[in-house]
């Protein structure tokens, strides 16, 4: 006779599954999901796709100066937001830190950052300092602050802690530890964490736009609120080109780092 | 001068040049966009007068207005991470080059696609398709996140122990057996810790899909802002803050459990 | 003899490897039903080859190879599987789900005994079910049937690993260096269960062993490799160092022994 097989842990199986039931369906009812309506629409769809098609490659020169625009904004984001993730990240490092309350302080304050998407920002900054690039501009470094200072705080946990100390213990201050001992090693990540925002940035200014942060996705939304959607195609084709190629610039940079 | 000596030389002359390049970069779009020092003056006094208006927070419109919105970005960001978790997993299987060599380049080239629209591209294209609302914002979601998912997942198999597949192949059951019993038993927990992890971001994507009109707590902060109320906003932002901090934790800490098991 | 199954026959087999390496060279080998055959040789000698052409996990590059009489297939699909459900393997990496339960990695073995919906979705006749048990209890570890296989140990694991081939009801049983990752006690154990798995069932059994110890001690039949082609087949009990020497092409030492009192 075989063993009898172990009951399951029900109260959790049971549990869980409910869980996960329960929160789709009334999510789906919540949102007005209905296949149907999908299905209906789909024609609507196919008028859509046709509308959008053949892109309006005659817009194109039209994009040069949003685009010109969305790259401007994108590099200022990622100067000011990679400096000033420097102090953010190293304080928020565990072994660098100045004490328990900085550490605690600067961690929450990095994680508060990070809750906020990037077009929430730049809705803030829109009102704040008005429509334009600018408003962009601080958006994405306030966004960059929050990727860059997460990611490297925690390569900086990583490093090799003899250096650091050797410097500590010859004298140095707390400042020349970190500048000699800490940030060479953690120098290559910051490299590369820096590169990835900027494709993230890149990518975001293409709809910053949207809440009048500037760049391209300004254009994007006097298109779209027109239904000029041959005039959209070609402004999304054109982001995509743009977002492949900036990838592939970062990634044969990274590669050389390595 | 030795070549040893050369050396250090050469490497502070690369990193003085990349600083110089950005440095002009970073210059030239400044000045482009106009962003003069008187300009740049202005701005801290801006940013702190319009803060200011964000005190008191309107707790009550936060009750009544927010949290629904936020609410619905939750249930958007859900049904999303629903959508793209069931396309995702065959795709994730069939991506992956060391099971399939030859379909998994197709695959990877359909996921690759699918990640390079952000959501709230698609959104605009969902929007006139099946309406304004939350429906859209989800369809939006969950089609942007199944690309990164794929790929992920794909990575997850490609990462596994290929002896049980054998093992499976060479007492006679099929290719699709083996997945079922080699495969996914051993890809699942880091799959399903993949899919939480992409929930925790597309809370934060729903919240802006509203700026389409695709629904959830990204509207509301717009409109709040559009018409200057500011406690209003205040409200959003705190509430908004709150609950993907919570929502955060929650599902860290169910992953960190998943992968332990 | 003739209705028993699990006869094999290699004529004038051959086996080159994409990037050149000869696995097997112009192999003439019969296999009656029922025996208990070791094969040997030195690492690189062409044992795993020679097994795994048994059940189509390496393909031939010319020549046959036949068990009871049918060629095995050279290309996947429906009859090359239908081949692999009547031959079991044992790995010497074991190669259990170690997520899964010890019944579930056993039933692995009756994949192809029960309709594929039902596999796929965890629906196991009772009959089935039956069948993995069994062979459980035939290995010893009936009453570790539902623990995780990562909880077990080395041999334990093995066991599995033999239950699961053994689940197929197999008309032969390729074991590939199944104690090469064990300690000498477990080693000793597990070559006993082959052994009596072949004597109680009638399983025929090749065993890659590089142990030579191990070929005299349990081997009824011993298969001699070298670079690909077939340089001994003779009987375990009049096999002499001088045939080892030869196998080996060189003097052996203590690293091919189990047990260093041997040498
Ligand atoms: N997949 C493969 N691709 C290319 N060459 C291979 C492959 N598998 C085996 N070979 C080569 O075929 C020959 C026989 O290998 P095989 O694995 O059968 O030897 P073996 O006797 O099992 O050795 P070991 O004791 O190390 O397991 C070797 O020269 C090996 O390098
Ligand atoms: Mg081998």
């Amino acid at each position: 006779m075989p063993p009898v097989k172990p009951a399951r842990n029900w109260w959790l199986w049971g549990g869980a599954i409910g869980f996960l039931v329960a929160m789709t369906w009334w999510s789906a009812v919540g949102i007005g999901f209905s296949m149907t309506e999908l299905a209906c629409n789909i024609t609507g769809g196919g008028r859509l796709l046709q509308e959008s098609w053949p892109p309006d490659f005659g817009f194109l020169p039209r994009l040069v100066d949003p685009f010109m625009e969305t790259i401007y904004i994108a590099i200022i984001g990622t100067v000011v937001g990679g400096i000033l993730a420097i102090p953010i990240a190293v304080l928020a490092a565990r072994n660098l830190t100045l004490g328990p309350l900085v550490w605690f302080a600067d961690r929450n304050f990095m994680n508060v950052l990070r809750t906020l998407p990037d077009l929430f920002w730049a809705m803030l900054f829109a009102t704040a300092v008005g429509f334009g690039p600018v408003a962009g501009a601080l958006a994405l470094s306030v966004f960059t602050i929050a990727v860059v200072s997460k990611l490297w705080s925690e390569s900086l946990e990583a490093i090799d802690m003899g250096l650091p100390e050797a410097v500590r213990s010859v004298g140095g201050t707390w400042l020349q530890m970190v500048q000699f001992g800490a940030i060479p090693q953690g120098l290559q990540h910051y490299v590369s964490y820096v590169l990835y925002a900027f494709e993230l940035n890149v990518r975001a200014s293409m709809v910053l736009g949207l809440v009048g942060a500037g760049g391209i996705g300004m254009i994007l939304e006097t298109q779209r609120a027109n239904f000029e959607y041959e005039r959209v195609t070609v402004i999304i084709l054109s982001v995509l080109v743009a977002v492949l190629v900036i990838e592939q610039i970062s990634e044969s940079i990274r590669k050389k780092l390595t | 001068m030795s070549p040893v000596a050369l050396q250090p030389q050469r490497r502070i002359g690369w990193a003085t040049w990349a600083t110089f390049i950005i440095a002009a970069l970073f210059a030239w779009s400044l000045i482009a966009i106009e962003f003069s020092p008187g300009r740049m003056i202005e701005v801290p006094g801006q940013v702190a007068r319009v803060l200011s208006f964000f005190w008191p927070a309107d707790m009550a419109y936060g009750w009544d207005a927010v949290l629904p919105a936020i609410v619905e970005s939750i249930q958007i960001a859900w049904v999303g991470t629903i959508i793209a978790a069931i396309l995702s997993l065959p795709l994730a299987l069939f991506g992956a080059r060391t099971l399939f060599p030859r379909i998994a380049r197709f695959v990877k080239l359909i996921s690759a696609t699918a990640r390079a629209f952000p959501e709230i591209l698609l959104a605009i294209y969902f929007v006139p398709i099946v309406g304004l609302g939350a429906f859209a914002g989800a369809l939006a979601i969950g089609i942007s996140s199944v690309g990164m998912l794929t790929k992920l997942g794909a990575e997850v198999v490609e990462s596994i122990d290929f002896g049980p597949v054998e093992a499976v192949e060479a007492s006679g059951g099929s290719r699709i057996l083996a997945l079922r019993y080699a495969v996914v038993p051993q890809v699942l927990p880091e799959i399903v810790a993949h899919w939480l992890f992409r929930f925790e971001l597309n809370i934060r994507a729903s919240a802006v899909l509203g700026v389409v009109g695709a629904g959830g707590v990204g509207g509301v902060l717009l409109n709040t802002l559009r018409y200057r109320h500011f406690e209003k906003a205040a409200a959003v932002l705190i509430l908004t803050i709150i609950v993907v901090l919570i929502i955060d934790m929650v599902s860290g800490e169910i992953r960190r459990r998943i992968i332990r098991s | 003899m003739s209705d028993k199954k699990g006869s094999i026959r290699f004529s004038d087999a051959n086996i080159v490897y994409p990037n050149g390496a000869v696995g097997m060279k112009d192999l003439n080998l019969e296999i009656r039903p029922g025996e208990f055959v070791v094969v040997v040789g030195s690492s690189g000698a062409g044992k795993s080859t020679l097994l795994r052409a048994v059940n189509g996990l390496n393909r031939l590059t010319s020549g046959t190879v036949e068990v009871d009489g049918v060629p095995v297939p050279q290309k996947d699909g429906r009859e090359l599987r239908e081949l692999r459900a009547g031959v079991g393997m044992i790995f010497q990496d074991f190669r259990l789900v170690k997520r899964l339960s010890v019944m579930s990695n056993v039933l692995i073995g009756r994949l192809a005994h029960v309709p594929g919906w039902r596999a796929m979705l965890n629906l196991w006749p009772a009959h089935d079910r039956d069948v993995a048990h069994k062979a459980l209890e035939r290995v010893g570890i009936g009453e570790k049937t539902w623990v995780k296989a990562s909880q077990l140990s080395g041999g334990q694991q093995q066991r599995v690993g033999i239950a699961r081939a053994l689940a197929q009801e197999p008309a032969i049983i390729l074991a590939d260096e199944p104690v090469a990752s064990l300690d000498p006690v477990t080693t000793h154990q597990i070559m006993r269960d082959l052994v009596r798995i072949n004597r109680d069932l009638g399983i025929t059994t090749l065993v890659n062993l590089h142990f030579l110890d191990l070929a005299r001690q349990y081997g009824q039949r011993i298969i001699g490799l070298r670079f690909g082609e077939l340089v001994y087949d003779g009987s375990a009990e009049t096999v002499t160092d001088e045939d080892f020497r030869n196998i080996y092409g060189r003097d052996f030492t203590e690293d091919d022994v189990l047990d260093e009192d041997a040498v």
